[in-house]
């Protein structure tokens, strides 16, 4: 398959390609007749995930950057179009592409007005995702960072539910915030570094090999741009635009957030904000805050999740759980506990979508989302409450279902660490079986004693359609993870390598046991 | 043998044609009035010769750049720099901007009176001497003239009270700050033995600065900064910008804020460069306090014109906080800036006025209510025209505030940009609303339909919009070619 790839220059177009593909697609959905739109999209949305399936095959692990470019931008000032993949945005590009065409699907008959202008804002919003996820720039990646903003902001504004306006300004200006003060982060860093090596740039491997000529500014550019990445992600107390703007968009948003946008953050973590200034992050107040805000928020997006009537709002915060793990995960550093951190990034995007997408079907028959107006369904759509349960276990972190790849190897890798903050964490996954369980007891199981829930139909060929491709990847990533480990591990390695002079002693020694024991 | 003799008066002239040949066509627009002032057509009519000098104009500044590279001589009173080219060519552009969308509004507006472009044409004089003066003298009288002209203008519509009392305001404040600025320069003169400003920037260039020359350098600067309203100079502002006619705060936010700006960086950066830290101080204080307030009092506004006239202090201050540099980058950012903000705004009022239909003054944000359905590409191209007020990545707005961070930064400032990017988060509590009802609400039941926009306004704006997002995504010609521009600042003419 790489040969044939190979064959046909993959390499050099496949990411202009996967940028401008859906601009196009948006374009083209503008002009059509509006009836026409949604096949339009689906058809281009497709088009991106078989463009970006080559990647899977193409893609060389040990290979550090690849598919990489650079044209010239704003040269006086350094700032170049520079694109590349690594282990890192391999999975990040796919998920996006993969989950795409399936909101595009999902929204097949729930968006009756407006359709031109809402697939083509899905559209937008792929590219701009896409870009943040592989630029190699700080500038570029700026421009990605915010540009997203803007389609994401209409999707929840017009299409979204009745509190709909108070969601989408607050998840704007939330955003904006914190990235505004990257951008000055972005900037002092940039000039720093040039002023230090005489070549002013935004390039990303220029001012990495060069970060440590900020000296004494670090923690305060760490902490700008740990701030903006806190909010996407959001980590425990930043979390509060996450519920309302979830609940409010419409399901392809929500997937669309939940799945792709939530990982925005601890991408950036990832690839920036901690291999720029390593000394800071795992220094020790910092890597308590960290550990400590991780924790929290496994714990109390749990319990927040526990007590929600709303079962929209309830797998909301229950991102805010499993988004702690990952962050957990990368503060522990360890090749486990990077890898697991990614591995739950990937399931909960696959979980999490599939939660939303259910939700929003569900919602498109009982036009309501309150827990407790369902009740023993399972005997009247039992498809629906099959795949239901399937995923919810997915969530749980179920053996044999991806939910558990991840949290399994977060909380191993992080144990040598912070046993402790491990311990308290993996309570967490205890609640998440607690909330997901009750509420799916309430919702499937119990009895039939609601009418409106006797007529309720299962579900239709299209929607079996959206969910097969996520439960094939919750089911295939359950059983055999290798495949995507593999191709993840040398770029975690070396994220795990180029930081680890900054971890204090002690607690390496204590982790070092954990990573021969299992290699 | 350089056409462009100083020591000759055609050389003189012809360093002045921009300048000329905008106040010939003025006269001659006026003589027209003369015989033809009573019908609309005759208006009209008054207001395509008056573009057509602006053309003319223009085409004798591209003129004057091309040639003025090797004069002979030394410019006296107005400089012959990029500078003033860039500058000139943004006064222009908005002089262009507002009488194509006065042409429309006064006669939906019934005002009457053909004098109107006349005045606008004689104002832009004004800036043009006020933005190229290289003399406080000169200064004062390009001052004088666009100020004069403005006060008229921001009375216009003599049937509206708060029209008169924008007049009013307007003419009490300036006259006020007029005498400070001539009390500066008496006492800058009195100091140095000179008005021109590079002679003076050579007897200062010590850094020691007589107690007469900083109580002159001190009064100058309140003069300017109630000229571009920079808090707690700005209490005039929003009333004026609110009162006057629509196209006239277009005018009166973008070329006349640009010509006090342009003159004062010319004055810091020429005469007083070797006393920054006297006046970088109160600039950086006053640039982050008129942030701040700018910002804050935008959201409290309930109307979309009082907002845009609040946000116009806003937008004041961060321009301010480049000036504060004090570097070639600083100054650079100072030109960016000013255009991207320029073209921003005329468009923002041109399409208030035309959307607003006479009522604009009280029109909010829900007035616009569900205007995406009805006028998709109106409400497109105001989101473009705010997003870019808003700084937003992908518009020339965010270019600018760019450039002004980068000037900050590379002077090793870190809380004025702080700062910056926190108010411009607030300004998004105010802008957004606009969007948001424009998009996500629907129309108010009884509503009539949304006006269409008249014909020259749509040409205003299309072009306009398409410049902010054309630069906003290529900017690397005009980064350069400010960069180039602000240099000329630097080069003194007499070592």
């Amino acid at each position: 398959m790489a040969d044939m790839l190979n064959l046909i220059g993959y390499q050099g177009w496949v990411v202009p390609v996967l940028l401008l593909l859906p601009v196009a697609g948006a374009l083209l959905v503008v002009a059509a007749p509006a009836p026409r739109a949604r096949s339009i999209a689906l058809a281009v949305s497709l088009a991106e995930f078989l463009v970006s399936a080559g990647l899977w095959w193409s893609f060389v692990p040990e290979g550090g950057m690849q598919f990489a470019a650079s044209i010239p931008w704003m040269p006086q000032w350094g700032i170049a179009y520079r694109v590349g993949i690594d282990g890192i945005s391999l999975f990040m590009v796919l998920l996006t592409t993969l989950t795409m065409p399936l909101c595009v699907l999902g929204s097949w008959n729930y968006i009756t007005q407006r359709e031109r202008g809402f697939y083509a804002l899905l559209l937008v919003l792929l590219s701009g995702i896409l870009g943040v996820f592989i630029s190699l720039d700080l500038f570029l990646f700026y421009v990605f960072w915010e540009v997203m903003l803007i389609p994401m902001y209409f999707l929840i504004g017009i299409w979204g539910g009745s509190n709909r306006l108070y969601a989408s300004i607050k998840f704007f200006i939330y955003t904006m915030v914190g990235s505004l003060l990257m951008l000055v982060a972005i900037l002092v860093t940039a000039w720093m570094v040039g002023a230090a090596t005489g070549v002013l740039s935004f390039s990303y491997d220029h001012i990495l090999a060069n970060a440590s000529a900020v000296g004494g500014r670090a923690p305060w550019l760490f902490a700008a741009f740990a701030l903006a990445f806190a909010i996407k992600v959001p980590i425990f107390p930043f979390h509060t635009w996450l519920p309302d703007a979830h609940v409010e968009a419409p399901t392809a948003g929500s997937v669309i957030l939940a799945g792709v946008l939530l990982k925005m953050g601890t991408y950036g973590f990832l690839r920036f904000a901690i291999p720029f200034f390593p000394d800071v992050a795992f220094s020790p107040a910092v890597t308590t805050i960290a550990v400590v805000l991780a924790v929290v928020g496994i714990i109390y997006g749990a319990l927040v999740a526990m007590v929600q009537p709303d079962i929209k709002k309830l797998v909301a915060y229950s991102s805010v759980s499993h988004l702690g793990f990952v962050m957990l995960g990368i503060w522990a550093a360890t090749l486990q506990s990077v890898q697991g951190a990614l591995m739950v990034m990937i399931n909960h995007g696959l979980s999490t979508g599939a939660l939303f997408f259910l939700i929003g079907m569900l919602y498109e028959r009982r036009h309501t989302r309150d827990i407790a107006a369902f009740g023993g369904i399972a005997r009247v759509v039992p498809v629906f409450s099959l795949i239901f349960t399937l995923v919810s276990l997915s969530s749980i972190g179920l053996p044999g279902l991806n939910g558990f790849v991840g949290e399994f190897l977060v909380l191993l890798g992080s144990f040598g660490r912070f046993p402790w903050a491990t311990g308290i964490a993996t309570t967490g996954v205890i609640f998440a079986a607690a909330y997901l369980l009750w509420a799916l007891q309430r919702i499937i199981f119990n009895k039939l004693d609601k009418p409106e829930n006797e007529s309720l139909t299962d579900l239709t060929p299209r929607e079996l359609a959206v969910l097969a491709p996520l439960l094939a990847g919750i089911v295939w990533l359950g059983l055999y993870p290798a495949p995507v480990l593999r191709r993840m591990e040398p770029t975690s390695r070396q994220f795990v390598e180029s930081v680890q002079h900054a971890i204090p002693q002690g607690a390496q020694a204590v982790a070092a046991p954990v990573n021969e024991g299992h290699p | 043998m350089s056409p462009i003799d100083t020591t000759s008066p055609l050389g003189v002239t012809l360093a002045l044609l921009p300048e000329v040949v905008l106040s010939l066509t003025a006269l001659g627009v006026l003589l027209v009035n003369a015989w033809r002032h009573e019908t609309a057509a005759d208006s009209r009519l008054a207001g395509w010769l008056s573009l057509a000098g602006v053309g003319a104009s223009l085409v004798a500044l591209a003129w004057l750049a091309g040639t003025a590279s090797d004069t002979a001589g030394i410019p006296q009173m107005v400089a012959l720099d990029g500078f003033r080219y860039v500058g000139n060519c943004i006064f222009l552009l908005a002089a262009a901007a507002t009488i194509l969308l006065s042409l429309d509004y006064l006669e939906r507006e019934e005002i009457r009176g053909p004098e109107y472009y006349t005045l606008i044409l004689l104002a832009t004089a004004g800036m043009m001497l006020l933005g190229g003066a290289n003399d406080l003298i000169m200064v004062f009288l390009g001052l004088e003239v666009m100020s004069v002209a403005a006060y008229v203008l921001a009375a216009y519509d003599r049937r509206s009270p708060f029209s008169a009392e924008a007049g009013l305001k307007y003419f009490l404040i300036g006259a006020f700050a007029s005498g400070f600025l001539l009390y500066g320069i008496a006492l800058v003169y009195g100091s140095t033995g000179t008005t021109n400003l590079v002679m003076a920037g050579t007897f200062f260039e010590t850094g020691e600065l007589s107690v007469m020359a900083a109580l002159g350098l001190c009064l100058l600067l309140i003069g300017f900064l109630f000229k571009v309203s920079v808090v707690p100079f700005h209490m005039w502002a929003p009333d004026v910008y609110d009162g006057a006619p629509t196209p006239v705060t277009g005018l009166m936010a973008t070329g006349i804020k640009a010509a006090g700006f342009l003159a004062l960086t010319r004055l810091l950066f020429v005469t007083f460069p070797a006393n920054a830290e006297l006046w970088q101080p109160v600039l950086g204080i006053l640039a982050i306090l008129t942030m701040v307030a700018g910002n804050l009092m935008a959201l409290a506004q309930r109307t979309v014109k009082r907002m845009l006239a609040y946000s116009s202090v806003a937008h004041a201050g961060y321009i301010l906080a480049a000036v504060w540099s004090g570097t070639r980058l600083g100054a650079g950012a100072v030109l960016a800036y000013l255009l991207a903000y320029s073209l921003t705004s005329l468009a923002a009022f041109g399409l208030l006025g035309a959307l607003g239909r006479g009522g604009e003054r009280d029109l909010t944000a829900d007035d616009l209510a569900g205007l995406a359905r009805a006028r998709p590409w109106t409400a497109a191209a105001f989101s473009v025209v705010l997003l870019s007020l808003l700084g937003f990545p992908g518009t020339f707005g965010f270019i600018g505030k760019w450039m002004i961070l980068s000037s900050l930064v590379v002077a090793g400032q870190w809380l004025i940009p702080v700062v910056l990017v926190l108010a411009s988060a607030v300004s998004a509590g105010y802008y957004l609303p606009v969007i948001m009802a424009m998009y996500m609400k629907p129309a108010p039941a009884g509503a009539g339909d949304a006006p269409r926009l008249p014909r020259a306004t749509v040409v205003v704006v299309a072009v306009i919009v398409a410049a902010l997002l054309v630069i906003g995504v290529w900017p690397a010609p005009l980064l350069s070619g400010t960069l180039n521009v602000a240099s000329s600042l630097f080069e003194r003419a007499f070592q």
